[in-house]
């Protein structure tokens, strides 16, 4: 089946920006067209490779912070 | 969204009417998301860690100081702030970028959470590594759009705000920044998720739902 629908809608469904109407239209173009599936598939996986790389910072960074702003409403 | 858990803007009402706890349900909400955005630019942990007390300072500030855009959402904010912090850290650039991927408190944190022995966490982090050398290859617009809606949460329409272009050219950007990315990973295949396969079209839709 010829994919009909464009890169930018399928990126704004992986990333949670489509209203209802249209998020369910691309769920169901998924249930039909190979080639726009494997195109979304290629977008979570990408999603989930950059997830990856989410990092924290340590404890006593985001403490100092708090401090900072308990020392402030003081003020 | 998890309809228990309170808005940004119910904890930012709550925090300005002296609940400090207020905040710190805030600052762990976003502070993974705030430091990874700074750290991809900055390439310095400590150096992030820096940046992350700034951005929250400055939150601190316009916050108590009644200048916060109720208007506005937090989360974009934040990590407009964070991202314009970052780039001019970058830009001075008073410290030599390096990423520390031997530090002992991080290793042991990613020991707790995860049941993969040794050599797969030496492997993932060999690919994360790889992956953000990557990402520092990208055209400086492609990075900033993949930075910010990615790891800022910021949405298209926000990130074309804030940067001034349109909604369409923020997205083509981060377009070609997947692509960009997913070519090299592919050119350098030993570091590409072998595990993965083809997707099945239901099986992705209730993937993202899940996600």
């Amino acid at each position: 089946m010829i994919q009909i629908l464009p890169h930018s809608t399928l990126l704004r469904y992986v990333y949670n920006e489509l209203p209802a109407d249209e998020r369910r239209g691309v769920e169901e173009a998924l249930l039909h067209d190979s080639e726009l599936a494997t195109a979304c598939a290629d977008l979570l996986l990408a999603q989930r490779t950059l997830d990856g790389l989410r990092r924290e910072p340590r404890r006593a960074a985001t403490d100092a912070i708090l401090q900072y702003s308990r020392t402030f409403l003081a003020r | 969204m998890d309809l228990l858990q309170p808005s940004d803007s119910a904890l930012i009402s709550l925090y300005l009417a002296g609940q400090e706890s207020a905040f710190a349900i805030l600052l762990e909400r976003h502070r993974s998301r705030v430091f990874t955005t700074i750290l991809l630019i900055v390439r310095d942990e400590e150096v992030a860690e820096d940046l992350l007390q700034d951005t929250f300072i400055k939150a601190i500030h316009t916050l108590k100081s009644g200048r916060y855009n109720e208007e506005g959402k937090f989360a974009p904010w934040i990590c407009r702030i964070a991202h314009n912090l970052a780039i001019d850290s970058f830009r001075r650039g008073k410290r030599v970028p390096h990423v520390s991927l031997t530090d002992n408190d991080r290793l042991a944190s990613s020991l707790t959470i995860a049941d993969d022995g040794p050599d797969d966490i030496m492997a993932r982090e060999e690919t994360h590594n790889h992956l953000r050398a990557l990402i520092q290859e990208l055209p400086a617009a492609q990075k900033e759009v993949l930075l910010m809606r990615h790891y800022g949460d910021m949405s298209f329409q926000e990130i074309a705000d804030a940067t001034g272009v349109s909604i369409n050219t923020a997205l083509g950007r981060m377009r070609y920044a997947l692509i960009n990315l997913r070519k090299k990973m592919t050119a350098n295949s030993q570091y590409y998720d072998p595990n993965i396969t083809p997707f099945d079209p239901v099986t992705l839709c209730v993937q993202r739902a899940a996600s």
